[in-house]
Parts: C-alpha cells; sequence; structure tokens
C-alpha cells in the first residue's frame, strides 16, 4: 500500500479492468445492494422505457472504483469518497477503472491524500468520475 | 421538488452490519480483498472485525421512503442520482447495529444550459453505531430534469 511520502502528484495505480460485464453481474450487485429498480435486471421494462438493454448501476461502477482505490490506499485510510454519475454502461461494456494523486496536504496533524478517479468504457466514454480523500501513514 | 423540505429531518432507522452481507457486496463488486471474509485478514489489516466496504452503507439507505418522499417529486422518471458522497469518521465492522437518521440538506434551483431548469435535492444521512460515535455521513443528490431520462 501506499505511503504519503511515496506519491507525487500524479502517481496512479495500474488500472483495474472490469468486464466484459453481463446481466449476472447486474443482478448480483441488484441483490447486493438492495438496488431494485427494474432498468438494471427487467429488459423488458428497460426497453419499454427506449432502452437498448437494461444497464448497470451507477454505484457498481463505483463500487469496482473503491477496489482500485482500497488495493492502492488502504481500505482504513480513506476519509471521504464522492462518486458523480454521467452515462450508463450495459451488458458487454469493459470498464476501465484509474485513478491519479491530484493534491497532498496536511491537516489537523493528518497527512492528506487527495486522488480523482473514474470508470470509463471501451469507446472512452465516462460512466462514472468522482474524488476521494485518504490519510496515510 | 418541494423547495420548503430543506431541513426536515426523519425518523431514525437501526439495522445490523452483518458479515454475509459484507461478503455477498464484496463479491458483488469484484473485490477478492480478504479483510471482507476473513476475521485473521482483517484483524491483520487493523480492524477489530470485519470491515465494511466503502460503499455499503448505500444499501441501507433503501431502508426507508420517507426522506425521498418528502422531495415532492410528481414523476420519478425525470430524476437522476446525480452523485453520492460518504464521509468515513471511524470504522464500521460486522456485528456493529447502526442508526441512521435522513436529513434534507437543501432544495435548489439551477439553470442549465443542455437540461433547462434542474432542481437539486441533497439528502444527508448520519449513521451512529451502538457507542453512541458516529461512524460514517452518506449525502446522495438528486437532479430533477426538465425531460424524461431513463437513468
Amino acid at each position: 500500500m501506499a505511503s504519503f511520502d511515496s506519491l507525487k502528484i500524479g502517481d496512479q495505480p495500474a488500472p483495474l479492468v472490469c468486464g466484459p460485464l453481463t446481466r449476472t453481474d447486474f443482478v448480483r450487485y441488484a441483490g447486493a445492494s438492495h438496488d431494485f429498480n427494474p432498468n438494471h435486471h427487467d429488459e423488458v421494462y428497460a426497453k419499454a422505457g427506449g432502452n437498448k438493454a437494461v444497464f448497470g448501476m451507477g454505484m457498481l461502477a463505483g463500487g469496482y472504483c473503491t477496489r482500485l482505490l482500497t488495493d492502492w490506499l488502504g481500505l482504513g485510510s480513506l476519509k471521504r469518497l464522492r462518486i458523480r454519475f454521467a452515462s450508463r454502461f450495459w451488458p458487454g461494456d469493459v470498464l476501465t477503472c484509474t485513478a491519479r494523486v491530484t493534491g497532498k496536504r496536511a491537516d489537523g496533524g493528518q497527512r492528506l491524500v487527495d486522488c480523482e478517479f473514474s470508470a470509463v468504457d471501451q469507446d472512452g466514454e465516462v460512466v462514472i468520475r468522482g474524488d476521494a480523500t485518504a490519510a496515510l501513514m | 421538488m418541494d423547495q420548503n423540505a430543506a431541513g426536515k429531518t426523519f425518523p431514525p432507522y437501526e439495522f445490523r452490519v452483518e458479515r454475509g452481507k459484507i461478503r455477498e457486496f464484496a463479491d458483488a463488486i469484484g473485490d477478492p480483498n480478504p479483510v471482507y471474509r476473513d476475521l485473521e485478514a482483517a484483524r491483520k489489516a487493523g480492524f477489530p472485525g470485519i470491515p465494511a466496504p466503502l460503499t455499503l452503507l448505500r444499501t441501507f439507505l433503501y431502508e426507508t421512503p420517507d426522506s425521498k418522499n418528502a422531495l415532492g417529486v410528481k414523476d420519478w422518471s425525470y430524476i437522476v442520482h446525480g452523485e453520492q458522497e460518504f464521509e468515513y469518521l471511524a470504522p464500521i465492522v460486522a456485528g456493529d447495529v447502526l442508526t441512521a437518521q435522513d436529513r434534507i440538506v437543501s432544495v435548489t434551483e439551477k439553470e442549465s444550459r443542455r437540461a433547462g431548469k434542474l432542481q437539486i435535492g441533497v439528502i444527508e444521512t448520519r449513521f451512529v453505531n451502538q457507542r453512541g460515535e458516529t461512524v460514517q455521513i452518506a449525502r446522495r443528490t438528486l437532479v430533477e430534469t426538465g425531460q424524461r431520462i431513463s437513468e
């Protein structure tokens, strides 16, 4: 896991590639997260609403990004996290999660690292973006 | 959205953070980290028990619709979940009993060049554990657009 001194602004962990995603991935997350919006599991409903298929939950893409962050910075070090939802993703998509250090600072005796992250599909479209702060040793 | 909803608070609700739920959630986000499955691994990583994944508590925001309902949305197909934020104040581990309370922080209006008039509601949920410690604060931002959207 990264330490405060070892990180520089602009540093990135190795990207995390998730997929090709399946309907089963969406359904598994629906059960685990209690997100039963039918757009995510009911193809008939989703198509009636004008969608080409069911689509994934933004929070699932967010979950993939948290895996990248916790492997990189440590689960216990995260102080805040914000996920902004940008576009939909579909069965068959491959999401690539990346992160980057955007700042380092001291605050009240804590040594903080700010970073931004995103999940992008195979066509380069941003699915979610976000930012997080970790307190590191 | 109802501009007068800002500042409203809602009755607290309680739930237990279960070890099986943590594992199920970690599986669903494809995270093989042993801290979510093995008490020894969790302790070695400095946690007093099996820790909650970072976005797990979003799951419990489905427990009560009261705060969402108070926003006074007429048609939910015009609503997008714009943003979700978490502040982590102390570890949450399996076996913790959390009390959650929702508050509508703000309801504001914004003009968007692309989507017309937007109404933005922010609901904050504070989670307090069985020792009275505030362990996490979640904020979700719901955006009502002038046109129907499918997400």
